[in-house]
């Protein structure tokens, strides 16, 4: 079991080209339900999620969205609801509901690899457009969409590597000599 | 007026779409992600463009479909992206003078 959570872990990449099948309501269901379980800071959970599958709206999504490769049968918008955040009297500055964005990206992007889906994280898209085209309430910031579909067959790979690396580089043990 | 029309004013709109969104990420973004907005406008209009365009530009239009996505992918060597930029550079010239050239036939 451990193994294959590890696994999943490994070989889950990015897929930027994806079919028009349709992916199931409940394995979208099975993915928003994964990262109810995502941890968040002071157990605050302000983060709310925008699933689109309606295909005029995602056609608008990535006409304001330069970094979304994929024609996705599902989108799942990560907003930050900065209205939680408020109620708990933490400064609007606070970074840790962005960590919160990244813990649940990471859940949902490994659920839908666990259920043999495809998936692909976008941050580069206009955030002002987005709340326009999905008149997101006020409080709602739009952080990252998650992509969700079935991989097309002869999909490139992702991204080249800018260098290749292990966990070993990007990691130090211990407290840093002085200099 | 003997030129085609190839796109409608949605679609124009929809490229206006793109290129501003593309401004405005770029303010956030490493600046080597700025070719990489304009190759995806091109590649968009020129799949807008296709269906209507004429036979001086269709090749060109459905080489820049498929080598594009192909160019992204290879960002991060820096020799291959621009042998693949040079290539447009030279392929949009020539079909610059396709169309320079029946213009001036047709004057
Ligand atoms: C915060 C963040 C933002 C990202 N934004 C985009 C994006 O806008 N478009 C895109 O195609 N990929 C995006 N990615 C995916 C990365 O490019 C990808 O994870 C990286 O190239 C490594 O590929 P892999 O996850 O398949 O190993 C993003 C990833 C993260 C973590």
């Amino acid at each position: 079991m451990s193994e294959q959570v590890l696994n999943n872990i490994r070989t889950r990449r990015v897929v930027r080209e994806m079919t028009d099948e349709a992916v199931a309501r409940e394995d979208v269901e099975s993915i928003l339900e994964a990262a109810r379980w995502a941890p968040t800071g002071g157990n605050l959970r302000p983060i709310r999620y925008v699933v689109v599958e309606d295909p005029q709206t995602r056609r608008l999504i990535r006409l304001v969205a330069p970094g979304m490769f994929q024609k996705a049968p599902v989108l799942i918008l990560i907003c930050i609801n900065w209205a939680i955040i408020e109620q708990h009297r933490m400064t609007l500055s606070d970074r840790t509901s962005l960590v919160d964005v990244g813990c649940a990206a990471q859940t949902m992007m490994l659920a839908a690899h666990a259920l043999g889906l495809a998936s692909g994280p976008v941050t580069s898209f206009s955030k002002e457009a987005i709340k326009v085209i999905l008149n997101l309430p006020g409080s709602y910031s739009p952080e990252m969409f998650i992509c969700i579909g079935h991989k097309a067959e002869g999909a490139r790979r992702g991204m080249r590597a800018w260098k290749k690396i292990t966990w070993r580089d990007l990691t130090h043990w211990e407290r840093f000599e002085d200099k | 007026m003997s030129e085609n029309w190839v796109l409608t004013e949605t679609e124009a709109v929809e490229l206006l779409a793109l290129l501003i969104s593309s401004a405005r990420i770029q303010l956030d973004e490493p600046a080597h992600y700025a070719p990489l907005r304009l190759l995806t406008a091109t590649e968009r209009l020129s799949a807008l463009m296709l269906e209507r365009a004429s036979d001086k530009s269709k090749a060109f239009l459905q080489d820049n479909i498929e080598r594009i996505p192909e160019m992204h992918m290879a960002m991060s060597d820096v020799e291959t992206y621009t042998d693949g930029l040079d290539h447009l550079c030279r392929e949009v010239a020539a079909c610059l003078l396709r169309h320079s050239s029946s213009e001036g036939a047709s004057a």
